[in-house]
């Protein structure tokens, strides 16, 4: 797209900018700043509320808001550095911000990094002739358990409301009364709740809308913000953890504008106080004949798993998270596969790398002209930030559809897979093969995963070794790797068969009744290594804190170079290894802190089979196929996190409207589900978004339900 | 000069709430054919030479606005009629509606025939209840007649703020949304409800919409002045002896309005000050009140015609009580999305109490003035300036009783000051003192 260059003159200075760009922008282009504080362009069209970026532009008699106008050729505009008109507009306004602004710098958590500070310090009129009573209200409110709000801060600039109504569509924040008395809150105080809240606290140029973790905690010349990667999810996206005496106090985004566009969701940014919950292992723990497990030192630790890697005589399977990095699959299964000829491993997911021909940025979505979203679970449960992106291309005018059938001429077609199901992708890869969408511009194909480096784990462990052995008959040793797999039902299952169980995990109540060796785990927030997301992008994680134990790719080398099996203990040397394989020789300082969606064309290894064949029964006419989803707020880490137990999904079971129809069903309505003698009653609710034939429960209220089930009015179950 | 009745022709022998007697008089006849045989750009083209300037205060060409609708986009063409009006002072477009309802859904129809339009609203104040049935109805019945020829006609009643007057705010308000402006450009032509070319008019410019068809635009523009050809209705309220609603040419003087038509002041008492175009606009002093009423005379004298509303007041009045009056009110209905007038309306309020109640200095009227400089212009839409026009026009023409609050320390008036019949504060804004 290349638009029409004109040429503006600002403040004696001369742009050439595409037509159409914002003042602002177009300022920027020459070097001036015109100060905003409503000003967004990610929320949307500019609202001019403000009124901070006052200028003067010729031929116009009033000063003109910057941010609302744009570029139009011969346009002569004078900022406040060159116009004492427009200076004086600011200065009103400044003047005007302040008046009722408590000026509370000194307790505000957002002093030192608040742009209205900033501003005052660099526009401002430095006094106030301000001498009656200042308008005040209760302080600090809080609008849910996460978030707090301090109304006499606020500057009313939008930024929030417009949040909640033009990016996460949640609608529930909202403006109240007028003037003066304006104040911003949620309809009838109900806690703001949804998967993107939290990104109103950055939104907010002032010190009204702050993490209630963060109260307190931090100034900005105490903390440093370290760059990361969340590793809640398959998104990835880009964050800094805010770190004050080794601890991290703070998540924040870090925009990436082709993977999140600096939104983040309520799991990635407040779920980060698991890293000092309170079952959190620092010591190894094994289990002894009398008294369970016990805390052992770390040398005894490493010597009880050499102890059971021997004993088990090659017959040991691994349970894989989806969450280790790179370099800690990879070094994991160098030690036993290489090193033990162990090569039975589970993943939770299968994974594919069947869509690696279809591969664009997220910000893809938003461009797209039609976006197919195949599957039943809420895209916002798996992947967040993906709903955010098909939110503002719905808003661009894409038409979001449910069935490839419907793309017609569409030129820019983008295709999501949203489980359940879906071979890793495979399906997806078919449908857009047929779809021809290979090569062609802006077209191509995402599946969301259930967990966050899943490929990365996959790719790892495959390249480890090229040797493959069959199931072993019996199970001499499971090594259970990480949290999830920890508290997955079907790696429980199998440890009941296993002669012996070592867990890696970070939480002490996940595994207490069950391993033999229990070794601590780390948290993504204090990992050096890599995890390839949902795009196949590979990205950088760091440690942001130091773990409160060794990080496994320490004890892993210790315990590898016992079977003499070579393996690092930093992530650059084992990801080089990886590397040469996997991602065609990059080297670990080149993945980058804002990692560019690459392609492996050279791979020696790639995943590409996935093992089982699609099975999807179809529901029969009164039957109703049960989709029990992993809710985004669910997991070890968040289930440790007091003040995010508010956004854990309602007991209650989605239906389509269809289905809900000719049973009689309205929301709230109980309903019983079940089949095979188990059931369960929950409250109905009706979403007309759902297919035929499918219900949705967060698997935490499934009681193990999932599949064909029947359902019906919970009452007429009573009266039959 | 008598009245002459164009808007409200008619009405001394007809009760033209009724179909069959707007039709006796020839309503949705001649003109409604006339406009229905031409094109789209005939009739702009007619409405463009009649040269009517919109009733709703700025004055706009009402047949250069619909030149402006972007005809070609893609999106429905809306035309919505604005009668929000709250304005203090303003009752001109209640008669329309309670009397002459036909001839403003007549000028609707031909409104949207110009504009290419099936769709209008027409947004009604909230509190105008009696309006609205009569509106309806009349809406309902010639919907039955078959008059609306594929146009759909929807009333909607506001919800009580002065803001959605404004236009871009009533778009917002129409749409479900919290009534706030909207920055412009893009202006309601091309991007106005729903993101469609939308064209607003105020009540009595579409109503008077039938006549210059009927009769054509040579002739309604023999009306009038040449740059503001027709009739208005004016309303005139506070100490005058007939308050009510008077329709004259534009450019009768307004003397004539207040001593002639209104019967001059009420009680014997001397002329102190006139707001001429609802309260929110500079008032006139007694020796400037022979102009003539019409946009441009009334531009010339640094104020406007505004909603062709006078407001009358007479020597009992203290002007900074008025001032603090006429300021709560605009504080009030403040819609608080942009700064100055959101926040200068509030602290302009604490500066009149102060100066009301003696304790205030002379900077505190320097400070008034600045806080006004430093709303005027800066603002998004025109609510914050109208807080300030009068305000600064109190302070500037009557500045001797603003100083004398100060020197004495109170007001000179000792509390026989008052303002009834002017802007006496109702009920309905008692509430208005928990602002401050
Ligand atoms: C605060 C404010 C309130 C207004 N209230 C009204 C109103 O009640 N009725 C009206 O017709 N115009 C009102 N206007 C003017 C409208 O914005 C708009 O100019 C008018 O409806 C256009 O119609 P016209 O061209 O026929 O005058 C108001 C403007 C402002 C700034
Ligand atoms: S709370 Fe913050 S973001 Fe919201 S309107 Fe107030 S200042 Fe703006
Ligand atoms: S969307 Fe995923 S990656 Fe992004 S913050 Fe949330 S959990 Fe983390
Ligand atoms: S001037 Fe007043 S009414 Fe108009 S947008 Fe600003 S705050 Fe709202
Ligand atoms: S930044 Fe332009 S009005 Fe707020």
């Amino acid at each position: 797209m290349s638009a029409e260059l004109v040429r503006v003159k600002i403040d004696e200075r001369d742009v050439h900018v595409p037509k159409g760009t914002g003042i602002v922008e177009t300022a920027l282009a020459a070097g001036i700043e015109i100060p905003v504080f409503c000003y967004e362009p990610r929320l949307g069209d500019p609202v001019g509320a403000c009124r901070m970026c006052l200028v003067e532009v010729e031929g116009m008699p009033k000063l003109q808001t910057g941010c609302t106008l744009t570029a139009q050729d011969g346009m002569i505009v004078k900022t406040a550095r060159t116009s004492e008109k427009a200076a004086a507009g600011q200065n009103g306004t400044l003047e005007f911000i302040l008046v009722n602004h408590p000026l509370d710098c000194p307790v505000c958590d957002k002093g030192g990094e608040c742009p209205l500070q900033d501003l005052t310090f660099r526009y401002g009129p430095g006094n106030t002739r301000m001498s009656y009573e200042k308008l005040t209200f209760e302080k600090p409110i809080p609008i849910s358990p996460t978030i707090s709000l301090d109304r006499e801060r606020c500057i009313l600039c939008y930024r929030c409301t417009r949040f909640s109504s033009d990016v996460s569509e949640d609608g529930q924040l909202v403006a109240a009364n007028r003037g003066a008395m304006s104040v911003i809150t949620t309809f009838e105080d109900v806690p703001y709740t949804g998967a993107f809240t939290g990104n109103v606290t950055e939104l907010c140029p002032v010190g009204a809308l702050l993490p209630t973790q963060y109260r307190f905690e931090g100034r900005p010349w105490e903390i440093v913000d370290v760059p990361t990667v969340c590793g809640l999810c398959p998104v990835g996206c880009n964050i800094n953890a805010t770190v004050r005496e080794t601890k991290v106090k703070r998540i924040l985004s870090r925009n990436h504008p082709e993977i999140d566009e600096g939104w983040i969701c309520d799991k990635g940014r407040f779920a980060f106080t698991h890293l000092r919950a309170e079952d959190r292992l620092t010591q190894p723990l094994q289990r002894t004949r009398r008294h369970g497990l016990e805390e052992v030192t770390w040398e005894a630790a490493i010597d009880e798993a050499e102890r059971l890697l021997r004993a088990a005589q090659g017959r040991i399977v691994t349970a894989l998270s989806g969450s280790e990095t790179v370099e800690q699959a990879y070094a994991l299964g160098k030690l036993l596969r290489a090193g033990l000829g162990s090569h039975q491993a589970m993943l939770p997911e299968e994974v594919s790398g069947a869509l690696d021909g279809y591969r664009l940025p997220l910000s893809a979505i938003r461009d797209a002209d039609a976006v197919v979203v195949l599957g039943d679970v809420p895209v916002a449960e798996r992947a967040p930030v993906v709903d955010l992106w098909i939110k503002s291309a719905r808003r661009k005018g894409a038409r979001i559809l449910d069935s490839a059938d419907e793309v017609g001429d569409a030129e820019r077609v983008v295709l999501i897979w949203s489980g359940p199901g879906g071979r890793g992708g495979a399906t997806v890869a078919k449908l857009a093969e047929k779809l021809t969408l290979a090569g062609r511009e802006g077209c191509g194909a995402f599946y969301l995963p259930t967990t966050p480096n899943g490929r990365g784990v996959a790719d790892a462990w495959a390249a480890c070794c090229d040797d493959e052995s069959d199931e072993p008959d019996s199970i001499g040793l499971l090594v259970v790797s990480g949290d999830e797999a920890a508290a997955d039902p079907n790696v429980r299952a199998l440890a009941e068969q296993a002669e012996a169980t070592i867990v890696l995990s970070m939480f002490g109540g996940l595994s207490a009744g069950w391993a033999d060796l229990v070794l601590p785990g780390t948290s993504y927030l204090e990992r050096d290594g890599t995890f390839v997301n949902l795009e196949g992008r590979l990205q950088r994680l760091r440690a942001t804190v130091t773990p409160p134990c060794p990080d496994e790719l320490h004890w892993i080398a210790e315990l590898a170079a016992r079977f003499d099996v070579d393996v690092a203990p930093y992530a650059a040397a084992v990801f080089a290894e990886v590397s040469e394989k996997v991602y065609d020789g990059l080297s670990f300082g080149e993945v980058g802190e804002s990692a560019p969606l690459r392609g492996y064309p050279d791979a020696a290894v790639r995943v590409d089979r996935p093992s089982l064949p699609e099975s999807q029964a179809k529901p029969g006419k009164t039957e109703i196929r049960l989709v029990a989803y992993k809710p985004l707020f669910s997991g070890a880490a968040v289930e440790r996190v007091t003040e995010l137990q508010f956004q854990r999904p309602q007991p209650e079971v989605e239906l389509s409207a269809e289905d809900a129809g000719w049973r009689n069903i309205e929301t709230g309505d109980l309903v019983t589900v079940g089949s095979n003698g188990n059931a369960i009653t929950l409250p109905a609710r009706v979403n007309r978004r759902l297919g035929k034939g499918i219900a949705r429960v967060a698997i935490e209220h499934a009681n193990g339900l999932g599949g064909i089930v029947e359902l019906a009015r919970a009452a007429e179950e009573v009266s039959a | 000069m008598p009245e002459q009745k164009v808007l409200l022709a008619g009405t001394d022998k007809h009760d033209l709430t009724k179909l069959a007697e707007y039709q006796a008089i020839g309503g949705y006849g001649k003109g409604l054919e006339r406009a229905r045989a031409m094109t789209s750009e005939e009739l702009i083209d007619e409405l463009q030479r009649a040269t009517l300037r919109g009733r709703g205060g700025a004055g706009f060409p009402m047949g250069r606005k619909a030149s402006l609708i972007d005809r070609k986009s893609s999106k429905p063409k809306y035309l919505v009629v604005n009668a929000d009006e709250s304005e203090p002072g303003a009752f001109k477009d209640r008669q329309v509606m309670a009397e002459v309802p036909h001839r403003l859904i007549e000028g609707c129809l031909i409104a949207a025939h110009a504009i290419e339009s099936t769709s209008v609203f027409i947004y009604i104040r909230g509190e105008y209840l009696t309006e609205y049935e009569i509106l309806q109805g009349a809406v309902d019945e010639a919907r039955a007649a078959g008059l609306f020829g594929g146009v759909e006609i929807t009333v909607h009643r506001g919800a009580g703020a002065y803001i959605c007057g404004e236009e871009t705010a009533l778009l917002e308000s129409l749409e479900g949304k919290r009534g706030q402006p909207r920055p412009r450009p893009p202006f309601p032509p091309i991007q106005g409800l729903y993101y469609a070319p939308t064209q607003i008019n105020n009540v009595c410019t579409i109503a008077t919409v039938p006549t210059i068809l009927t009769i054509g635009a040579e002739e309604f523009a023999k009306t009038g002045v040449p740059s503001s050809p027709g009739t208005a209705i004016f309303s005139i309220s506070g100490n005058v002896v007939r308050p009510g609603n008077y329709e004259l040419p534009l450019g009768t003087p307004m003397r004539e309005l207040i001593y002639e038509h209104a019967g001059g002041i009420a009680n014997g008492r001397e002329l102190k000050a006139v707001i001429p175009g609802g309260s929110s606009v500079p008032a006139l002093t007694p020796d400037q009140i022979d102009v003539p009423l019409d946009y441009d005379s009334l531009g010339a004298i640094g104020t406007f015609f505004g909603a062709a509303s006078l407001i009358v007041v007479d020597d009992r009045c203290c002007m900074v009580q008025l001032a603090l009056r006429s300021t709560k009110f605009y504080a009030h209905e403040s819609c608080g999305k942009c700064t100055p007038c959101r926040v200068g309306t509030r602290w302009m309020v604490q500066i009149l109490e102060s100066i009301e109640n003696g304790t205030a200095t002379r900077a505190d009227l320097d400070l008034l003035d600045s806080v006004g400089d430093n709303i005027l212009g800066k603002v998004l839409c025109a609510l914050g300036e109208f807080a300030v026009y009068p305000v600064a026009s109190y302070l500037h023409k009557w500045r001797d009783e603003f100083v004398a609050h100060v020197e004495q320390g109170g007001c000179p008036f000792h509390g026989s000051s008052s303002l009834e019949g002017i802007l006496a504060p109702s009920d309905q804004h008692a509430h208005a003192e928990v602002l401050v």
